[in-house]
Formats: C-alpha cells, sequence, structure tokens
C-alpha cells in the first residue's frame, strides 16, 4: 500500500503532478489548484491509499512539487 | 506623485498606510509573483483590504501577473468579479487573458512590469486596456522621460480617456533576469519564477569553471547573479523630473519595518522634492534610515545609465540592523496609556529600543521608558515575565515585541 497525502491549499497550480500522474491528479477548474482523486481532507491534508504500482509516478510528482505539499510513503 | 507600497501580509498593509503610501499592492492566492510567500492573502481577505485602505483614502492594487495556463482562467474570472465586488482600485496584470478578461468585466487593468514596456508604440497597443502602465525596470531615465513626453505629445490615453500614466520601481530588490523573466530556479528546482514560486537561487555564490581544461574563472565576486537593490532616493529629483505619476517599492516578501521605514523615507524625500527643500543633508538621513532594513546593499539600477551591473557582496541583507524576537502582546490599558505583554525569550531593559508589529497594530517603533512587574518597577523583564510599560499606541494580543539591536 502506499499513502499520498496533498497539502492542497499551499498548491500554486503548476501541473506537475498531472502532468507526471495524470490518473492520480487532476486541476480543479473551480479554483486552478491541483486535486488529489479519491482523497479525503482532514484539517487541511488530502489522503488517499493507493496500490503499489501508483508508488513511482507519485513520487516523481512529489520529487516535482515546487512548493513540496505531496508526501508518498510506503505502508 | 503617486507612492505605491507592497503589502504581503496585514502588518505590511497596515505599515504602509501609516507610512503615508498614497496606494498598495498585493497577491491573493497562487497567481501572483509571490505566490510561493507563506504569508499570503487569501480571497476572503479582499474586503477587509479594501475596507481599510478606503478607510485611509489608500488605493488597492491586486496583482495577477503570472504567466496563465487554461486551468487556470476560471480562478482569473473568480479574483477578477471578486476584486471588483470589494471594491479594488485596479488589477495589475500581465498576461492577454488577465487584461482581457479584466477589460470585458470592466475591473481597471494595470499593465505589469513583466510585460516589459520598452517603448512608447507597446505604450500605444496597451493603452487600449490599461490607464497605468509599469515600465521595464531596465530603462534609463532619459528613455522613460521620452515615453512620458511622447504620451503627452501624441495625447495617448487609456480606456478612461485620460492620458496614460507611467509607473517604475523606485526602490527594492532588482534580479539578473529581464522583468523578472527568468528560468534558473525553474530550472534547477522545478519551481517556476514566473508562477510566484523563484526560490531565488541567483542569491548564492558560484564559481565559474571553464570544463573543457579545468581553469577556474577568476571573478573578484562570487554572487555574481546577485544584484544589489535598487535605491533612487539620491536622485529622487531626476526621478520626478521624468514626469512620471508612481513610484513603486518593491519587497511584497519583505517584514513590515521595511515597509513602514521605506514608505517613510520616500514619503518625506517626495515632499521634499516637491516642496524644494531636497538637499544632500536629507539624502544622508535618509540613507542611514534605509541602511537599517533588509537591503542587499544599493545602486541606482540602470536609471543612470553609466553602469553595467553591481552585484551584492554577501548573503542576505546588510541591513545594519535587525530585531530579535521577545515578547508577545497581551492586553493595553486605554486609560493609563500602558501596554502589557508577555516575555517569551531573553530580556528587555530600559532604555532599549524596540519595535512592535501586528495585523492591526502594524509597525512601532519605540523607546522602553519605563518597565513594571508585579506591579513593581523593575529595568529588567525577564522570559517568562508578564510585563506593562506606558505606551501610546494601542497593543494587541496579536503583536509581537522586538528588540532592536547593531547587526
Amino acid at each position: 500500500m502506499v499513502v499520498i497525502t496533498h497539502q492542497r491549499e499551499k498548491c500554486i497550480g503548476c501541473y506537475y503532478c498531472v502532468e507526471l500522474s495524470h490518473g492520480r491528479w487532476r486541476m480543479s477548474k473551480k479554483d486552478g489548484k491541483s486535486t488529489l482523486i479519491g482523497a479525503e481532507e482532514n484539517r487541511g491534508f488530502h489522503t488517499v491509499r493507493v496500490s503499489d504500482d501508483e508508488y513511482e509516478v507519485n513520487m516523481r510528482a512529489a520529487q516535482s512539487c515546487p512548493v513540496k505539499i505531496i508526501n508518498v510513503k510506503k505502508v | 506623485m503617486e507612492l505605491m507600497a507592497p503589502a504581503g501580509s496585514f502588518e505590511a498593509l497596515q505599515a504602509a498606510i501609516q507610512s503615508g503610501a498614497d496606494s498598495v499592492y498585493f497577491g491573493v492566492e497562487q497567481l501572483n509573483m509571490r505566490a510561493k510567500s507563506s504569508i499570503n492573502f487569501t480571497l476572503n481577505d479582499l474586503p477587509e483590504i479594501a475596507r481599510r485602505c478606503n478607510e485611509a483614502n489608500v488605493r488597492t492594487y491586486l496583482t495577477m501577473n503570472t504567466i496563465v495556463y487554461d486551468h487556470d482562467l476560471s480562478i482569473i474570472k473568480t479574483l477578477t468579479n471578486k476584486a471588483k465586488e470589494a471594491g479594488i482600485t485596479a488589477i495589475i496584470a500581465s498576461d492577454q487573458a488577465v487584461i482581457n478578461y479584466g477589460k470585458t468585466a470592466g475591473v481597471e487593468i494595470h499593465i505589469s512590469t513583466q510585460v516589459n514596456v520598452t517603448n512608447l508604440e507597446t505604450v500605444k497597443f496597451y493603452a487600449n486596456f490599461s490607464d497605468v502602465m509599469v515600465l521595464s525596470r531596465e530603462l534609463t531615465l532619459r528613455q522613460v522621460k521620452k515615453i512620458v513626453d511622447g504620451i503627452k505629445k501624441e495625447n495617448i490615453t487609456g480606456p478612461s480617456g485620460r492620458l496614460v500614466q507611467v509607473e517604475i520601481f523606485g526602490h527594492g530588490a532588482l534580479c539578473m533576469a529581464v522583468s523578472g523573466k527568468c528560468y534558473l530556479s525553474l530550472h534547477t528546482h522545478n519551481s517556476s519564477a514566473n508562477r510566484g514560486a523563484c526560490i531565488q537561487n541567483c542569491r548564492r555564490t558560484y564559481t565559474v569553471i571553464d570544463k573543457e581544461e579545468g581553469y577556474e574563472l577568476d571573478i573578484d565576486n562570487e554572487y555574481i547573479m546577485s544584484p544589489k537593490d535598487l535605491c533612487t532616493i539620491d536622485f529622487l529629483d531626476q526621478v520626478m523630473a521624468t514626469g512620471i505619476s508612481v513610484l513603486k517599492i518593491e519587497g511584497r516578501g519583505r517584514a513590515p519595518e521595511y515597509v513602514y521605514t521605506t514608505v517613510q523615507v520616500y514619503r518625506e524625500a517626495i515632499d521634499s522634492v516637491l516642496d524644494g527643500t531636497y538637499s544632500e543633508k536629507k539624502v544622508a538621513d535618509w540613507m542611514a534610515r534605509l541602511d537599517k532594513v533588509y537591503n542587499r546593499g544599493f545602486w541606482s539600477g540602470y536609471y543612470l545609465g553609466q553602469k553595467i551591473g553591481e552585484w551584492s557582496k554577501k548573503h542576505g541583507s546588510q541591513a545594519t540592523e535587525k530585531k530579535v524576537y521577545l515578547a508577545k502582546g497581551m492586553h493595553y490599558f486605554p486609560q493609563p496609556k500602558v501596554g502589557q505583554f508577555r516575555m517569551e525569550a531573553l530580556k528587555l531593559s530600559v532604555g532599549d529600543q524596540i519595535l512592535i508589529t501586528g495585523p492591526t497594530t502594524g509597525v512601532v517603533y519605540t523607546e522602553v521608558k519605563e518597565l513594571m512587574v508585579n506591579d513593581k518597577k523593575v529595568s529588567q523583564a525577564s522570559k517568562g515575565d508578564d510585563f506593562t510599560m506606558p505606551i501610546d499606541q494601542i497593543i494587541r494580543p496579536s503583536d509581537k515585541l522586538y528588540k532592536i539591536v547593531a547587526s
């Protein structure tokens, strides 16, 4: 299992995560920020559990994020 | 001439209002050149910003001057509409999407320095959309004057029907890229300056090595990409003689006391030029005050035309003073005019120079004249003490108290 966390409020809408892992991220038309698909929100942190095969692309998304608000962890 | 101040927080906004700014500019949410800054206003702050500024008769400009993607189009509309609703004076824009939507929505648009306006034909082009244009920071005063004169001579008017007004940067950070259009931060850290996420890696030291033969180039200063800050205080009379309408202070990422001191100094200087009392002696005093707040050393930018570039000599600020956090605000007793604080670090003594900042308080510089702990007069308060001292300004729980020391 892999846990992805997104601190959405600080997103600057650069689009990298969507580019690298478009099945898991999309740009919100409402506020121009990136949305973590399938995630649940708790106090500003959006979290989703996904299978291991999504680890690599989302790691790359986390590393590319200019504001470092994506966290990817194997559990 | 209008003096425009940066506001990156409510503290800085209040400081700008207190120190005599005619207008302020600020960003909300992500579409501004300081999007990465930890203290950014949100959409919900717009009415409060407008309220405070309207009360003080200060004009308000919302920056929306990053590059724009398709997925940003709807937030642009939301921001523009909300700005209009809140009564924000104008939007500072560079992307055509923002300019065009602003025009459609009937919101005043100012052309950002990011557009890099450097000649009269470009002014004519943008006059279809805008009444105020910020010129490129790389022009000389002679070039600026030529554009201002050209606008008058050719009667170039904006959407309002009035002559187009020219705005230039008067003080603050410069960068090695032409009007901020830089790829360095994106290239090394995936963090685009043009989306407001510049990590300022140009401000670091670098060595230059010829890889083919391994020679290290002999450069007398390792800060080869970090220019000093722009300062025009010592030739402000020449700046004003160009006929510009707005002088802008850079620094939305800087502390409230920077905004306070810089705006106060430029306010005095502008007024001195206007009443004929601008003098070398005054300039020396203003320079000494500007030296005290954050700066990378000063130079005249490209305005006087004679220098290629002056590079910073050390990392970060070269300010002659710094602030040390000591205490937080607790309560204010209006009748005896006494403020109560809680010491959270170090010590505070009678005679210390202090700075108090807060989102409503703004910036207060003062001296500790008297200290009381547990209803007894003391000469010093220490960590953990609740102390009171006489002060004319209202103290609030959101205030922070700092001691000013030489750096």
